[in-house]
């Protein structure tokens, strides 16, 4: 049987990995519902989001011309898709707890 | 000293690598000055060094330009227009085995830092395997 409350470690990886903002989520109370879970962390894609629009303008600076800075653009790209490999992660386990839960015989 | 959250070691990474690149920038201006007898102020180019500082962060920087103080080299060159009543002209103090020595070794700890880069992406994504 899978226990809920693990997602809510879950959301906890989430905030380490994204540790940049957003600490209204408070991983160490203890009652936090699936939902929650699935809440928070969707909280993290608009962060997710920034990084990857902070990336996607370093990129077209270099290709415009504005800059010239390659090292600033693969520190922006490296970012972003550690950002963005976790949130993919913490959803992938999100959705399989989900269907783990909904498959379950009652 | 304070190493902020994943993206730490990246910034890190990424201040050794800027670095390193503005060392490259100041040895090819001293290779590409090392026959240059009239740097302004009737002097030949003198050449410099980088020197590094911590960023405070954990990274690094370069802190300043440091010229080589040493004395230039006086070369017999009757004919030249900088050379004084003696026929002698000073040379810049560049010595190219030393740039490229010095551009080796600023390539290597170029390299080490991308090194460095590209292992941390590597630890976080086995990391995020744990996950699955």
């Amino acid at each position: 049987m899978i226990n809920l409350n693990n997602i809510n470690s879950l959301s906890s990886t989430a905030n380490l990995g994204l540790n940049k903002t957003n600490n209204t989520a408070s991983p160490d109370s203890p009652k936090t519902n699936f939902s929650d879970a699935v809440k928070s962390a969707g909280k993290y894609i608009s962060n997710v989001d920034d990084v990857q629009q902070t990336a996607n303008l370093s990129i077209k600076d270099l290709l415009t011309g504005k800059s010239e800075d390659i090292t600033s653009v693969v520190s922006a790209m490296a970012k972003a898709d550690i950002s963005f490999k976790v949130l993919v992660g913490v959803r992938n386990k999100l959705i399989e707890a989900y269907k783990q839960t909904m498959n379950m015989q009652v | 000293m304070q190493i902020s959250g994943t993206f730490g070691p990246i910034d890190i990474a990424i201040s050794g690598i800027r670095a390193q690149d503005e060392n490259i920038k100041l040895i090819s201006s001293n290779v590409a000055n090392a026959h240059t007898t009239d740097a302004g102020m009737g002097q030949p180019y003198r050449r410099v060094e980088a020197v590094f500082k911590s960023d405070g962060i954990g990274g690094v920087e370069l802190e300043e330009a440091a010229p080589d103080m040493s004395d230039f080299i006086r070369v017999l060159k009757p004919g030249h227009p900088n050379a004084d009543e003696d026929g002698y002209v000073e040379m810049p103090n560049v010595s190219l085995p030393i740039e490229m020595m010095n551009l080796t070794m600023a390539t290597r700890a170029y390299q080490a830092n991308t090194a460095v880069l590209k292992r941390y992406q590597r630890m976080v994504e086995s990391v995020l395997e744990l996950l699955r």
